[in-house]
């Protein structure tokens, strides 16, 4: 392994054009994830066409790159602004807002650089080690019933957090597994509830359903204060945290980055579940449960660290069977498609110059975080000093744009504002918007998974259940499903 | 006693309707599949049958607590902060805000993304109360400049162009300058 990574590490930084590369990723992925209203996606999909021009090991790498510090990015919008960069900083809001709004954003982004280092540098660590061993592991006892499972607790854990009720936490889950039922079928290929728009064939596109929901809805929240004469800018802190503070939160980290790497390596499931699960288990460990989703660090910590572990562990599908774990590793396909390349177990026999350059970029990347995040931060930071009349068009216009590239259609501009609209008024009744969030990425994941699971054991529930990983996390989310009815109901007959 | 108020019961209305709508709507692709018993219908209409029974239990909550927050939720960012609209005018600038960009996003097809967005900035910035037109107008001049180098200079990105008169030559006047930069910069 040692020998494959200097071999890696010395085609990445033996030739100035991939140097560049990696740098270009390095700041872009940076600064797509930390400017409120555009993402790594938008920028990723910007790239997609001139990867085309790239030998396959730079495009894949740049895109590894922009992957790793973009996902770590998202974190100062959803800090600084209560605008995730990506579905995996949503949790990150949580609490580095309410930190933001009481003059300790230094404090929460300084964590967020760290947390998102360790994870990101741990994660890519056991991916050099352990990729194959783990593919194998994966191929024998992860199928589609295990992938729905999971995909059931996850959302179960989502819809106990966010909403002001654990019924709107629920129905905002549900919300979005509806609206991820737009479009073709996953089975027979049926067109649903495109009410006559041939656009729609396709679904709702994940990308301007974020920016709407994440993005527009927190603009016209702030619109409507301001409106009222209410709007408080947000307070500017450069006050990092303490080693004494970070180290206090060590099992966090430990079971953060364990929780996200699980996540990652299962195809489909990504890094937005590994944030909501890290912050799940954060709240369900704590002692102090109550101080959550009002400023508390082991939430910005767990959120972070889970996101970025995922980041390293989501390339063990793609790139040992094929499978992209979220919107990220689903464009890296695209790029391998350029050039005529197939993601799979070949490709680790075929062009392992490829598979190392990749690997010891995103090592790299992610200690970068660390150095060139504190800087870049410190920059970003005075963001919040731009009044709010001229911040709010500009990413009202960035989010526009970054949801028109992904598909080139004005319907999603339309969707996107629409969203944000529907995602206003849901905020102002106390619905919870990860929780659609979630709901829409984890749809068609979940109902394709279903289908197949069910078509393996040919409709034989016991069957289903006997797999252990799969009957252990239903009843896990069935436990978590339960358990909040219970406390729901309790809560509304107690007088 | 009831704490039910008259926007909780429009509340449940609103997404009853949703419910009864998607619901009728799947019947028009109500299809068997022959390798799937379930068929195109089965999960969306057991994710309607959960949302109805979720509501009904968000009806109950609300009859006995009104919009009180559940005790020992977490992760909640909006904590209910009582918005009061002390006149008719704000009402008007919060719906003028809100439909703003939804204009604009449906204005792109016709007139497209370079003319319409100075409009859009400048508005937007009005709306939101920066009444000192000479910010106004730097600010827009500003923000449309620092996009059309970032995404049609540098990146190249395809934009909207609009598809009438003058609007769309305005596109293609934009675009010619981009192609000649980009020529004599052998970029």
């Amino acid at each position: 392994m040692i020998d494959n990574f200097i071999a890696g590490s010395a085609a990445l930084f033996g030739d100035p054009f991939t140097i560049g590369i990696f740098v270009f990723g390095l700041i872009g992925g940076m600064l797509f994830g930390a400017i409120p209203g555009v993402s790594m996606l938008t920028l990723a999909a910007i790239l997609l066409p001139f990867t085309a021009s790239l030998e396959p090991a730079q495009g894949v790498m740049l895109f590894a790159v922009i992957y790793c510090t973009g996902t770590y990015g998202g974190a100062i919008t959803a800090i600084l602004f209560n605008i995730p960069g990506a579905p995996e900083n949503a949790p990150t809001a949580f609490d580095g807002y309410p930190m933001t709004l009481k003059g300790q954003s230094g404090k929460a982004v300084g964590a967020a650089v760290l947390c998102s280092a360790i994870g990101g540098v741990s994660s890519a660590l056991i991916m050099m080690a352990a990729t194959e061993p783990l593919a194998n592991w994966a191929i024998s006892n992860i199928g589609p019933p295990e992938i729905f499972a999971l995909v059931f607790f996850g959302l179960a854990v989502a819809s106990s957090v966010g909403g002001r009720t654990m019924w709107k936490g629920w129905m905002s889950v549900l919300l979005g597994l509806l609206v991820a039922t737009i479009g073709q079928d996953p089975v027979g290929g049926i067109n649903r509830y495109n009410f006559g728009f041939s656009d729609l064939a396709a679904g709702i596109a994940f990308v301007p359903a974020i920016m709407g929901f994440f993005a527009v809805s927190e603009i016209f929240v702030q619109a409507e204060k301001k409106a009222v004469g209410m709007y408080k800018a947000p307070r500017m802190s450069l006050d990092f945290p303490t080693m004494s503070e970070l180290w206090i939160h060590k099992i966090a980290v430990v079971r953060s980055m364990l929780v996200g790497f699980f996540c990652g390596i299962l195809p489909g499931i990504g890094a937005t579940l590994a944030a909501f699960m890290g912050y799940g288990e954060a709240v369900r460990w704590s002692k102090n449960k109550e101080s959550f989703g009002k400023g508390n660090l082991e939430g910005v910590i767990s959120s972070e660290t889970a996101n970025n572990a995922a980041t390293g562990a989501a390339m063990i599908p793609l790139l040992a069977l094929g499978l992209p774990g979220g919107a990220m590793t689903a464009l890296m396909v695209g790029v391998f498609q350029m050039h005529d390349l197939e993601p799979g177990p070949m490709v680790f026999y075929n062009s392992p110059d490829l598979i190392w350059i990749v690997f010891a970029a995103m090592f790299y990347a992610n200690l970068s975080i660390l150095f060139i995040g504190l800087i870049e931060t410190k920059t970003i930071m005075y963001l919040l000093k731009i009044p709010f009349q001229f911040l709010a068009p500009m990413i009202l216009l960035l989010a526009s744009i970054g949801s028109y590239i992904g598909r080139g259609l004005v319907l999603d501009v339309i969707i996107m504002f629409g969203a944000g609209i529907i995602g206003f008024l849901l905020r102002r009744s106390g619905y919870s918007i990860p929780g659609i969030v979630l709901g829409i990425i984890l749809g068609k994941i979940g109902e394709q998974n279903f289908a197949q699971g069910m078509q393996m054991v040919h409709y034989d529930v016991l069957e289903y259940l006997s797999r252990p990983i799969c009957l252990l996390l239903i009843i896990a989310g069935l436990l978590t499903f339960i358990t909040g009815i219970y406390k729901a109901l309790s809560y509304s007959f107690k007088s | 006693m009831s704490r039910l108020k008259t926007i909780h019961i429009v509340e449940t209305l609103i997404w009853l309707t949703i419910i009864a709508v998607f619901f009728v709507y799947s019947f028009e692709f109500n299809q068997e599949i022959e390798i799937y018993i379930f068929g195109a219908t089965g999960w969306p209409r057991v994710i309607l049958g959960l949302l109805f029974l979720v509501t009904l239990g968000n009806m109950l909550h609300l009859h006995k607590k009104g919009s009180e927050v559940q005790k020992g939720r977490v992760g909640i960012i909006d904590q209910g902060e009582e918005i009061s609209y002390n006149s008719l005018y704000s009402i008007w600038k919060l719906i003028a805000i809100l439909s703003l960009p939804l204009i604009f996003a449906l204005s792109l097809k016709p007139v497209g993304f370079y003319s319409a967005t100075p409009i859009f900035i400048a508005l937007t910035i009005l709306l939101l109360g920066e009444k000192r037109i000479k910010w106004v107008l730097g600010i827009t001049l500003f923000i449309y400049t620092l996009l059309i180098i970032l995404f049609m200079v540098i990146l190249n990105a395809p934009l909207p162009q609009g598809n009438i008169s003058p609007f769309y030559d305005f596109s293609a006047f934009m675009l010619t300058l981009n192609t000649n930069l980009h020529q004599s910069l052998n970029f």
